[in-house]
């Protein structure tokens, strides 16, 4: 455990948009998991951070949730995204890729230093 | 990463939640209820144990408590919402301890309604600016000599309107007494009389008619008339066609042209507003009857303006020795012109004095709320212990006590709006600016916030620093027994030292004004001020045109009042004591004149034989006058003590004739002169006013040299309040259309020339109570507390034999060391106030014996009382009772 890697700030919102992106409606615990996974079990995700940011992105009007019933018959509450959520989605990724090519090029063009 | 409209959404959301609470805390159990279910199922499919599989998932959430803690922090404000808590359960902690509370609350009323009171006149009087457009424009122009500065000739005034470049405008103004029956009665109003200019320039509004003509200045033009609203709607009942209108002023017809606005204008000593013209032989440099108001240009400073008005001046003064020699001009604001400078700085001292006061009520306030504190340590120690971090207890700390500062706040407004009602009673008229609209406004509502947010922050600076520092484990350890530590008794202690010591600076202020006071009323007033009548009779100079005639009128006067039954002696007189005569120069026969203007002065009255007599006044030497002292007599003369220590010292008054210039009434200077032989040293009579030095004055028959407009004086040998009509009937034959102007007795004039000294008084001596009150109840509070503690030791004593009275004598001891340590330091205060105060006082000196020792043991005698009664319980105490406490 100690190898990986803690989420920091800011990410774990754009990861939860995309992963209600890619699987439609999901529930808090399906959505843990599915962050788990894609990150090869590379990160560290202590599932109880999730909420308080699930509530921020419900609070900020990108997804909505609703109480519903689970592929193994248990209540749970569903997430979705709203129109916004899309919105938010494609700006944010567009957002991130740029930062991550800028910090790429920097970092190269020091290397060669 | 969010949009704006994003984050407004959510911080709406947040302000929203803390409403529906419950509903949120019950969906996220759920939520993380089926969370967990979710994950155990995914565990025990991976093959877990079902303990095992419980474990990863409650582990892999992290905590149960702490994710509640953190959706909870998301979900609302969580500082609001703490805030609000906080509030909630103060509110519940001050109704659960009524006492504590009332007192408090009690306290803080009194400091922040005396505050709210003050401020509303020293406001309105002194920060306010004018109620007029551009006020800092408005400036007074006077005419000096030998430094006074004084009223202004219609020659300078002219000069000085031409020759300026400072000023956008000047207007002038005098005053005048005018007759006019309105209901059939004959009246005096007094009047201003000002240049057409003068509603224009300062920008008064008028409701109704137009303003003064500019033409209306000439003579001729000059028979119309503006009133105020207050005297329309008053005295002529609103009548919507006044404008138009004749009056009879003075036997005159006047036009009413205009009615002034509402407002500011209805508090004006006069009512009814004249133009100003000048006849030919009003202009002179000799007479001095203007009072000039001046707009200064845009820009132009006060000082600029003073210096180019005083060229001017010293221009004429050249130009025109005989009149102007000696004179020179000074400009000085509007504001506050009129108001004298004790009365200034007495509103001062008195926001001062409440400022102390306020403070006194805080430390009274910090010091319950520490008491209290030590006996909440229990509850702190245990909201510590359950993770409330420092800044939680500081907060609930400020938030008791800005409550309590909010109640007492809105209390304290509610007394202050009363307290105003009685402070304007006591203040003297006309003491304070007519512009001045003294009533609880915004800026003062403003002002009692401000002040109710820093009492909250002051009483709960020290209970918060004592709470959060209380160390866990010691409280833990002292929980047993809820003994308060040293430190925490000697903060209490030293509270109420500090308190003493402001409640003897405070009550030195009113030992002070009360010592003066006294002083004032046993002065020797040189007459006999009861059973005196005293009015005026406003003669019209049409009336008469001989002296003959007016002496004539005078003694039918004389005469037909003297029929009046209760009228034991009655007298005619140009001048009264202590409210004032005429001035005029003089020399003494033989000594050499020079300069006519560098002649001294003298003040100078004419009376008929009996005024000695009827107002109780002793000859010092020689003899009054007599019916024989007629117009055909001997010119003769009677000079008080005064002018004879100062002119005469040396020589035999009865040898020495005086060259007085006779004054003609309503101006300095000028009047034939005459020589009069001194037959006669009177008592001095406090014809400055009672706060000032007995001037030197001379007083000659009335028959040699009668004025029109005269005093009469009428000693009564009954009850005075039912003289005045019968004394009215008894002229009214003479003329009809002639009222008994400024009807008073002589008390009432003596009342009125401590009027300023009075309002002083009384307003010192009443927070000076109330700094008493306060002082008593903190040291009551902290000695009960302190005795409450002790409650086990007491018994112990006295189980061990000690006698009732050394328990008592102990405890006041202790009571009474507080109050000695903080009368000690009180000293020091005092002896500031003495300095602060001196130039208000009559005759005392800065530091006051007697006043300090005499509050000092009011002070320790109320401290001594307040000991004494949480000492007689505990004397009083059982000892097994005591024994068993705890």
């Amino acid at each position: 455990m100690g190898e990986k890697k803690d989420v920091w700030q800011g990410t774990l919102a754009l990861m939860v948009l995309k992963t209600l992106q890619a699987l439609g409606p999901l529930h808090g615990y399906g959505i843990a998991r599915r962050i788990e996974q894609t990150s090869g079990d590379l990160l560290a995700l202590n599932y109880g951070t999730l909420y308080p940011a699930l509530l921020k992105l419900e609070q900020e009007g990108f997804i909505t949730s609703e109480w519903g019933v689970s592929e193994n018959n248990r209540k749970a509450k569903f997430y979705k995204l709203t129109r916004a959520g899309h919105r938010q989605v494609e700006k944010e990724t567009r957002e991130w890729n740029e930062t991550t090519a800028i910090l790429a090029r920097f970092l190269k063009t020091v290397e060669k230093n | 990463m969010s949009t704006l409209f994003n984050k407004l959404r959510s911080a709406a959301l947040r302000f929203a939640n803390p409403f529906r609470k419950q509903k949120l805390d019950y969906d996220l159990s759920n939520e993380l209820e089926s969370h967990l279910q979710l994950h155990i199922e995914d565990n025990l499919r991976s093959g877990m144990s079902p303990a095992e599989a419980r474990r990863d998932a409650l582990l892999k959430l992290g905590g149960h408590q702490q994710t509640k803690e953190a959706f909870r922090d998301r979900a609302s404000f969580s500082v609001l919402e703490n805030l609000f808590r906080d509030f909630r359960f103060a509110i519940r902690q001050l109704r659960k301890n009524l006492g504590f509370t009332s007192v408090a609350v009690l306290t803080l009323t009194l400091g922040i309604g005396a505050n709210t009171a003050i401020f509303s006149v020293v406001y309105a009087t002194l920060v306010a600016p004018l109620p007029y457009p551009h006020p800092e424009q408005l400036v007074m122009l006077w005419s000096n000599f030998q430094n006074s500065r004084g009223s202004v000739s219609v020659g300078d005034y002219l000069d000085w309107k031409n020759q300026s470049t400072s000023f956008q405008d000047m207007t002038a103004l005098t005053g005048g007494g005018f007759n006019l029956s309105i209901s059939g009665r004959p009246e005096i109003f007094p009047a201003r009389i000002v240049s057409p200019n003068f509603f224009r320039m300062q920008g008064i509004p008028l409701a109704q008619g137009r303003d003064f003509f500019q033409d209306e200045d000439r003579p001729g033009n000059d028979h119309v008339l503006i009133m105020t609203n207050a005297i329309w709607q008053d005295r002529f009942g609103s009548d919507p066609h006044i404008v138009g209108k004749q009056l009879r002023l003075n036997g005159e017809l006047y036009t009413v042209v205009g009615v002034l606005a509402k407002g500011m204008p209805d508090r004006f000593e006069s009512h009814l507003f004249l133009p100003l013209a000048f006849k030919p032989e009003d202009i002179n440099r000799t007479s001095h009857q203007l009072f000039i108001i001046g707009r200064l240009k845009p820009g132009v400073s006060v000082q600029q303006a003073n210096s180019e008005l005083l060229g001017i001046a010293r221009h004429l003064a050249e130009t025109f020795p005989t009149s102007n020699k000696g004179w020179d001009a000074s400009v000085t604001p509007l504001h506050n012109a009129f108001t004298s400078p004790n009365t200034i700085k007495n509103l001062w001292l008195l926001l001062a004095a409440v400022g102390l006061l306020l403070l006194i009520a805080c430390v009274n306030v910090a010091n319950l709320l520490l008491t209290r504190g030590s006996a909440r340590q229990k509850e702190i120690a245990l909201r510590a212990a359950m993770g409330a971090s420092r800044n939680r207890l500081v907060s609930q700390f400020f938030v008791e006590s800005l409550l309590l500062a909010l109640i007492g706040g809105i209390f304290g407004v509610a007394l202050g709006w009363v307290a105003l009602k009685f402070v304007l009673v006591v203040l003297p008229q006309y003491s304070v600016p007519t512009e001045a609209d003294i009533r609880l406004n915004l800026p003062v509502l403003f002002f009692s916030l401000v002040v109710t947010f820093l009492v909250g922050i002051l009483c709960g600076c020290l209970p918060a620093f004592q709470g959060s520092h209380w160390g866990l484990m010691q409280t833990l350890k002292d929980a047993s027994r809820s003994v308060s530590t040293s430190g925490q008794k000697g903060l209490r202690n030293v509270l109420v030292v500090f308190e003493f010591a402001i409640a003897l600076t405070l009550l030195t202020a009113a030992g002070l004004v009360i010592h003066s006071s006294w002083k004032l009323t046993r002065l020797e007033l040189g007459f006999q001020r009861e059973h005196l009548l005293t009015f005026s009779l406003p003669v019209r100079e049409e009336r008469f045109s001989s002296a003959e005639q007016i002496s004539l009128f005078y003694r039918q006067v004389l005469e037909r009042l003297r029929a009046v039954p209760g009228a034991s002696s009655v007298s005619v007189g140009t001048g009264l004591p202590v409210a004032g005569t005429s001035i005029t120069r003089f020399n003494v026969y033989g000594q050499s004149t020079g300069d006519p203007s560098a002649r001294p002065a003298t003040a100078y009255t004419a009376i008929t034989p009996e005024y000695f007599q009827t107002l109780g006044i002793t000859m010092e030497s020689g003899r009054s006058f007599t019916e024989e002292d007629s117009a055909t007599g001997v010119p003769v003369a009677v000079v008080n003590q005064m002018f004879a220590k100062q002119y005469l010292s040396g020589l035999d008054p009865f040898a020495q004739r005086l060259v007085v210039d006779r004054p003609i009434p309503g101006r300095r200077t000028g009047g034939p002169q005459a020589t009069l032989q001194i037959v006669g040293v009177s008592r001095d009579t406090r014809n400055g006013g009672i706060r000032e030095n007995n001037i030197p004055e001379v007083y000659v028959p009335f028959w040699q040299s009668p004025w029109l407009a005269s005093n009469v004086i009428v000693r009564t040998d009954r009850d005075i309040s039912g003289m005045a009509t019968s004394l009215a009937a008894a002229i009214q034959p003479l003329d009809p259309d002639l009222p008994l102007n400024r009807l008073r007795t002589m008390d009432q004039i003596v009342d009125e020339s401590l009027a300023g000294d009075r309002f002083a008084t009384i307003l010192f001596a009443a927070f000076a109570t109330v700094a008493l009150f306060l002082a008593a109840v903190g040291i009551y509070g902290v000695m009960s507390f302190t005795i409450t503690q002790q409650t086990h030791d007491i018994g112990l004593r006295m189980a061990l034999g000690s006698p009732r009275n050394r328990v008592l004598l102990h405890v006041i001891r202790q009571g009474m060391t507080l109050s000695l340590f903080g009368l000690l330091l009180g000293l020091v205060g005092a002896y500031f106030v003495g300095l602060a105060m001196h130039s208000v006082l009559y005759e005392i000196s800065s530091v006051d014996p007697a006043a300090i020792s005499g509050v000092a043991a009011i002070l320790l005698i109320t401290g001594a009382l307040a000991c004494y009664i949480p000492a007689r319980r505990a004397s009083k105490v059982d000892p097994m009772v005591a024994l068993r406490y705890e």
